[in-house]
């Protein structure tokens, strides 16, 4: 069998993953335009909450669910304590509460015993079976479950924020605060909502990862940072962004390391290749594949 | 007069609480990278130090156990030595990972501590300024080149890949291996790195498979290498390649994280495991872990028994001190741990014996290969490399 097909499907699967993670940096930016450096230690906190209640006998899938709920809370609460006495203030104060955010998060999960080590989910049974062939790839049901979950999330914001009434006024409020508060929106409330949603996502995309790769805290907070090419890549402002962006990565990720790590000692390529992506795309088109252009008049 | 009375009472005074209380300090990583090993050992650190207080193993000594986690930064490692031996004239440091026991081999030199290391690097024990550094059991160049002469004896002229984490400590046994597998004809065809966050291994993997790798050699920890064993059962290569593993890769750790994906893994360890429960060693190792209340699954873990056994050199060193402990009494008391003075605490398969021209402690070692429900069994008895030997004569 062909490597490259191979390499391709195996790309659109991480990928997927990849989108769903950045997916919380992009609804907090497209309402905010703040940029939150604690979404990685969110994704391990809604991670961690799920695999405690699985040890507690909580069925998996109801674990899943109540950590998302209790990341969406996370998130509100975030919000209304930390960010919403930030407005208006300098974009670098904000980006420096997020930065201090990750570090306190993180803090508080070494005091938990998920702190240090690694755990790993029992897989449920219907995801134990065989999987799935494509074109000679053999794709696991975990990975299915995680590329169809991804995509669902990814599907239902862009059509929240496509046609729903709510979706179209953060698009306002993240497009014109002083126009939105002007016929009547309430900003603080986009705010919440915002971090909120961007809350549960994380939480997905944590269980997720952890079903797929076993959970450290590390490993869960790292992936904060290495989707940060997938939202310049796609647009930091854009839902399809996210997720072309992330395919993107994952395939390049997984070309690199199919075609490149055998000419390079050691290897690695893949851990590299987004963030040459990420400087390129910053030089030639700051604002992504899919991002809004910004243009100022003076 | 009463000046200098009173100041001779004060040193008397200092003298007498310095020989009550010593510090054991453990400085590794109990969070960041390799702290699903790091946390596990040092609980087995601090146990075995709180049990010997309980013991009483120290006439008219306590013991303060002292865990100090250094995040994996070197430079937390350097500053945790500089502290407690300026501090607190500790006997014996006790450190952890590989970049900060290289990085304060120069100040161990100068202040004539002896240090014993969670790494099992060779670098460390090499000279230049290795008069004081032991590793309590065999090195991870000795796993590696055991696990090529294993394979060497089953298929002469195997190809073989490396896959190491991209850090000193993985990286540390390619040079001796590469030259074992020379020795040995084996043709390793890649070393490649890989950390955590493999959240997928396909192209790793397939490209091995491309190049005909039959045996997959790893020195990681169990995290990275659970993700490639299930990518490879994913794509069906269990079958095809036999995966194998250093001191770190293996063990409970990693047949929890990989479920069946573990199964038939073959793994090196200087140590015992906990279902050997009629071993002496295992059976402290379950009677300290219950006294101190751990959890099952840190007591199975075999970074737990690490643990204890460098703990329990470090005690029984300081037990062979005689009254004055301090690090000139110590290191005199392990450079003599040899022929009659040996010492078999029972957490390894061999005795541990140290020198002043040899510093690994237990130096035999075992193969052992998980079964269909993640239980590690010998293949082998206790060995030794000897090809080791003659790639990388101690110096």
């Amino acid at each position: 069998m062909d490597l490259l097909p191979q390499l391709l499907i195996a790309g659109v699967v991480i990928g997927s993953i990849y989108a769903l993670a950045a997916l919380g940096f992009v609804l907090i930016y497209k309402s905010s335009r703040v940029i939150n450096f604690a979404h990685g230690q969110i994704i391990a906190t809604g991670a961690f909450i799920a695999f405690a209640l699985t040890q507690k006998g909580v069925n998996f899938w109801l674990a899943g669910l109540i950590a998302m709920m209790a990341t969406f809370f996370l998130g509100m609460l975030i919000e209304r304590v930390f960010l919403r006495k930030m407005v208006g203030e300098p974009i670098i104060s904000v980006i420096m509460v997020t930065i201090g955010l990750s570090s306190v998060i993180e803090g508080l999960i070494h005091l938990t015993p998920f702190g240090a080590g690694n755990f790993g989910f029992q897989t449920p049974a219907v995801l134990s079976g065989d999987g799935l062939n494509l074109l000679g790839t053999q794709l696991s049901r975990t990975q299915i479950a995680g590329v169809l979950a991804a995509l669902g999330l990814l599907a239902g914001f862009t059509y929240f924020f496509n046609k729903s009434t709510l979706g179209i006024t953060m698009r306002a409020v993240a497009d014109d605060q002083m126009a939105a508060m002007s016929v009547g929106t309430s900003v603080e409330r986009v705010f919440a909502l915002a971090w909120a949603a961007a809350g549960l996502t994380a939480a997905a995309a944590g269980v997720i990862l952890g079903l797929m790769s076993g959970l450290t805290l590390g490993g869960l907070a790292g992936i904060g940072l290495k989707v940060f090419p997938v939202v310049i890549l796609g647009g930091l402002d854009s839902v399809a962004g996210a997720i072309v962006g992330g395919i993107l990565i994952g395939i390049l990720e997984n070309l690199a390391a199919g075609y490149l790590d055998g000419l390079v000692p050691g290897g690695g390529t893949r851990e590299v290749f987004p963030f040459i992506i990420l400087i390129a795309v910053l030089l030639l088109r700051p604002y992504g594949l899919f991002g809004t252009k910004e243009i100022e008049r003076v | 007069m009463n000046k200098a009375l009173a100041l001779t009472a004060l040193i008397s005074l200092a003298s007498f609480a310095s020989a009550k209380d010593i510090t054991l300090v453990w400085s590794g990583a109990v969070t960041g990278p390799t702290s699903d090993a790091g946390s596990s050992y040092g609980k087995g650190v601090e146990d075995y130090c709180k049990y010997a207080n309980s013991e009483k193993m120290l006439a008219g000594v306590t013991l303060k156990c002292v865990i100090r986690d250094d995040q994996y930064n070197n430079a937390n490692t350097q500053s945790n030595f500089e502290e407690f031996v300026g501090n607190e004239q500790i006997p014996v440091f006790l450190g952890y990972s590989t970049g900060g026991m290289l990085q304060i081999k120069g100040t161990v030199q100068e202040t004539k501590v002896p240090t014993l290391t969670a790494s099992l690097h060779i670098g460390i024990i090499d000279p230049p300024n290795n008069q004081y550094m032991f590793l309590p059991v065999a090195s991870y160049s000795e796993n590696i080149v055991s696990l090529l002469e294993y394979v060497a004896k089953k298929e002469r002229g195997a190809k073989v890949a490396l896959i190491v984490n991209p850090s000193p400590f993985g990286r540390d046994p390619v040079v001796d291996a590469r030259k074992a597998a020379e020795r040995l004809g084996l043709k390793i065809t890649d070393v490649q790195e890989v950390g955590g966050n493999n959240l997928d291994n396909t192209a790793l993997l397939k490209r091995l498979e491309a190049q005909g790798a039959k045996y997959v050699i790893n020195q990681n920890t169990a995290g990275p290498v659970a993700n490639i064993l299930k990518d490879a059962k994913r794509l069906g290569l269990l079958g095809k390649m036999q995966f194998m593993g250093a001191h770190y890769a293996g063990g409970e750790d990693l047949t929890k994280l990989a479920g069946d994906a573990a199964a038939n893994f073959i793994w090196v360890t200087s140590y015992y495991m906990y279902d050997e429960g009629d071993k002496p060693g295992i059976q402290l190792v379950k009677k300290i872990g219950a006294q101190f209340n751990q959890k099952p699954d840190v007591i199975r873990s075999v970074n737990y028994t690490s643990g204890m056994l460098t703990a329990s050199i470090a005690i029984e060193a300081m037990k062979r001190s005689g009254s004055t402990i301090n690090n000139v009494t110590v290191y005199k008391a392990l450079t003599s741990m040899v022929g009659s003075k040996k010492f078999d605490p029972g957490f390894s398969v061999g005795p541990v014996t140290f020198s002043a021209k040899d510093h690994v402690g237990a130096e035999t070692m075992r193969l052992l290969q998980a079964d269909a429900t993640g239980n590690f069994k010998a293949i082998t008895g206790p060995m030794q490399s000897q090809m080791f030997k003659l790639i990388h004569p101690m110096k």
